[in-house]
C-alpha cells in the first residue's frame, strides 16, 4: 500500500508535466498572429545564410570522456544502496560496517587506478 | 441564524468525510491519485509565480548590482507587474519553428524541461502544517529513495538542453549543447558522490529521516549549534554547492549559453512561448536547487531552537530565498569561465574533493 501511496501521485505529475507544456504550445498555436514571410525561418546565424549542415560529427575523444563519465556515474550509483545499508541495525552479520566500509574502500581505490590513469592519458582535457 | 448555518456547514463537512473515508477504504487508488491531482495543480501554480518572483527579482537585483534601475515602469515603482507584461507579450509572439529543425526534438525539450522540473518537485518535502492537533507532512511523496529520485529527475534536464540545441539545428545551438553536454556530464559525478556522503552520514535516503537527522543532534555537545550537514560537511557543502550552481547553469558556468560569443548558445532559435518554457524551466531548477541545497545541508525546516510546526513552511522558504539571493551576488559578481576551465575544476579538483568528503562523511557516519 505504501507503495501506491508514494508513486502514484509521480504518475499524476508525469501527467501533468507533459500536458502543461503540450497545452501552452497547443495554446499558442491557436491563438498566435502568423505571417508569410519565408526568411525568417532561416535558422539565426548573425544574419548570415547558414553554410552546410550544423550536425556536425564530433571529435571521437568526447567519447573516451563519456565513458569515464559512464564509469564514475555507475560507481555513485552502487554507491547509493551501500550508504542506507552498512550501518543498518537490521543486518546482524558481525563486524558488518567494518567490512562493508573496506569493501568500498576497495571498489574506489580500483576506481582511482583507472582515474589516474585518465587523467594521464589526457582523457579528462577538454577537446583539442 | 448563524449558529444555525454553522451547524449546517458543520453536517455537510461531517458527512462528506464519512464518504470520502468509505470511497478511499473502497478504492485505494482513489486517495494518491487525488493527492497528485491536488498537488500537481497547487506545485505547478506555487512554481510559475514564484518562477515569475525570482526573475523580477534577479533583474532588480541585478540592476542594483550593475547601477541601473530595472524595471520600474509597469505596475509602480518597483516594476512589479513587468513579469505580467512580459507573459502577455510572450503569448501573443508568433510560434517559429525553423526550416531545417527537427520538429520532434525541437518540440520535445521544453516539454522535458518543464517536466524534469515538476518531477523534481514532486519528490521534496517543504515542511508541516498543524490542523487541529494533527500534523501532516507538505510532500507528494515521502519516498525511501527520494535523494535518488530528485537526483534522477534533476540530471533528465540535460536531455531537454541537447533536444533543443540538436533539435533546433543552428551551428550555435549545436556548440552549445556539446558544451552543456560536456559540463553537465563533469559535474554530475560530484555532485552524485555529495549527496550520496549526505545519505552516508545520515544512514538513508529520505528527506524526511536526513532533516530529522540534522536536528536530533547537537554539534559537540553545544547548545543552540545544529548538526547541520553545512557543519558537518563543510568540504561537502563547497562541493555541493559549485556543482550545483554548474548543473544549474548559473554565470560563472553559463558556457552553453554565453551570450556574448555563442548568442543564447542551445536557445538561440526558440523564441516566444517555447522559450518562455525552457527559460521557466531553469528558473524552476534554481529554484528547486536551492530547496535540495535547504533540504540537505541547511537543516531543512528547522532552526536549532523549538518552534511551532505551523513555522516550518515560512523557515523553510526564508532559508530557500536566502539561498537563491546568495546565487544571485555569485551570478552577478564572477565573470564566466573557460569551457576548458570549467571542465578542469570538475574532474580535477572538485571529483577528488568529493571523494575525500564521501570518506570522511563515512568515517564520522560510522562513529556517530
Amino acid at each position: 500500500m505504501a507503495l501506491m501511496d508514494n508513486y502514484l501521485p509521480l504518475l499524476v505529475f508525469f501527467a501533468f508535466g507533459i500536458l502543461v507544456p503540450v497545452g501552452t504550445i497547443i495554446f499558442i498555436r491557436l491563438i498566435a498572429p502568423r505571417g508569410e514571410y519565408p526568411r525568417k525561418h532561416i535558422p539565426y546565424e548573425c544574419g548570415w545564410l547558414p553554410i552546410g549542415t550544423a550536425k556536425i560529427r564530433f571529435n571521437v575523444e568526447y567519447y573516451t570522456y563519456a565513458i569515464v563519465f559512464l564509469i564514475f556515474d555507475v560507481e555513485a550509483l552502487f554507491l547509493y544502496p551501500w550508504a542506507v545499508s552498512y550501518k543498518n541495525p537490521l543486518i546482524t552479520v558481525p563486524n558488518f560496517t567494518l567490512i562493508a566500509c573496506i569493501e568500498m574502500f576497495l571498489f574506489i581505490v580500483i576506481l582511482l587506478i583507472g582515474y589516474v590513469y585518465a587523467w594521464k592519458k589526457g582523457a579528462l582535457e577538454w577537446i583539442r | 441564524m448563524i449558529g444555525m448555518v454553522v451547524e449546517e456547514v458543520g453536517t455537510v463537512i461531517d458527512l462528506l468525510h464519512t464518504y470520502l473515508i468509505h470511497i478511499f477504504s473502497q478504492y485505494p487508488f482513489l486517495k494518491p491519485l487525488l493527492i497528485g491531482f491536488v498537488g500537481a495543480c497547487v506545485i505547478t501554480g506555487i512554481l510559475f509565480v514564484a518562477g515569475m518572483f525570482v526573475v523580477w527579482l534577479e533583474r532588480k537585483f541585478s540592476a542594483d548590482m550593475q547601477t541601473r534601475f530595472g524595471p520600474n515602469r509597469v505596475g509602480g515603482r518597483y516594476g512589479q507587474l513587468q513579469l505580467l507584461a512580459d507573459a502577455i507579450k510572450l503569448f501573443t509572439k508568433e510560434d517559429l519553428v525553423p526550416e531545417t529543425a527537427d520538429i520532434w526534438l525541437f518540440t520535445g525539450a521544453p516539454i522535458i524541461a518543464i517536466l524534469s522540473a515538476l518531477m523534481m518537485a514532486a519528490g521534496m518535502p517543504f515542511g508541516y502544517v498543524e490542523v487541529f492537533g494533527k500534523q501532516y507532512l507538505m510532500a507528494i511523496t515521502n519516498m525511501d529513495i527520494g535523494v535518488l529520485y530528485v537526483e534522477a529527475m534533476a540530471a533528465i534536464s540535460v536531455f531537454g538542453i541537447f533536444m533543443a540545441g540538436w533539435g533546433s539545428a543552428s551551428k550555435y545551438a549545436v556548440i552549445g549543447a556539446f558544451r552543456s553536454i560536456a559540463k553537465m556530464i563533469g559535474y554530475e559525478v560530484p555532485l552524485a558522490i555529495t549527496v550520496v556522503s549526505a545519505a552516508v552520514m545520515v544512514g538513508s535516503l529520505n528527506f524526511v529521516d536526513i532533516v530529522n537527522f540534522q536536528t536530533s543532534l547537537s554539534f559537540l555537545g553545544l547548545e543552540h549549534v545544529p548538526a547541520w550537514l553545512l557543519i558537518l560537511q563543510p568540504l561537502g557543502f563547497f562541493v555541493f554547492g559549485v556543482s550545483l550552481l554548474a548543473d544549474m547553469g548559473s554565470k560563472p558556468f553559463d558556457q552553453p549559453e554565453a551570450e556574448e560569443e555563442l548568442v543564447a548558445g542551445w536557445g538561440v532559435d526558440y523564441s516566444g512561448m517555447r522559450w518562455a518554457l525552457i527559460y521557466f524551466s531553469e528558473y524552476f531548477h534554481l529554484i528547486l536547487g536551492a530547496c535540495l541545497f535547504v533540504l540537505l545541508f541547511l537543516g531543512g525546516w528547522t532552526l536549532p531552537f523549538d518552534m511551532p510546526a505551523n513555522l516550518t513552511l515560512p523557515v523553510f522558504f526564508g532559508k530557500v530565498l536566502l539561498v537563491i539571493l546568495a546565487v544571485l551576488v555569485v551570478r552577478w559578481s564572477l565573470p564566466r569561465y573557460r569551457i576548458d576551465q570549467v571542465q578542469r575544476l570538475g574532474w580535477k579538483i572538485l571529483l577528488p574533493l568529493s571523494l575525500v568528503n564521501l570518506a570522511w562523511a563515512s568515517a564520522i557516519g560510522v562513529m556517530l
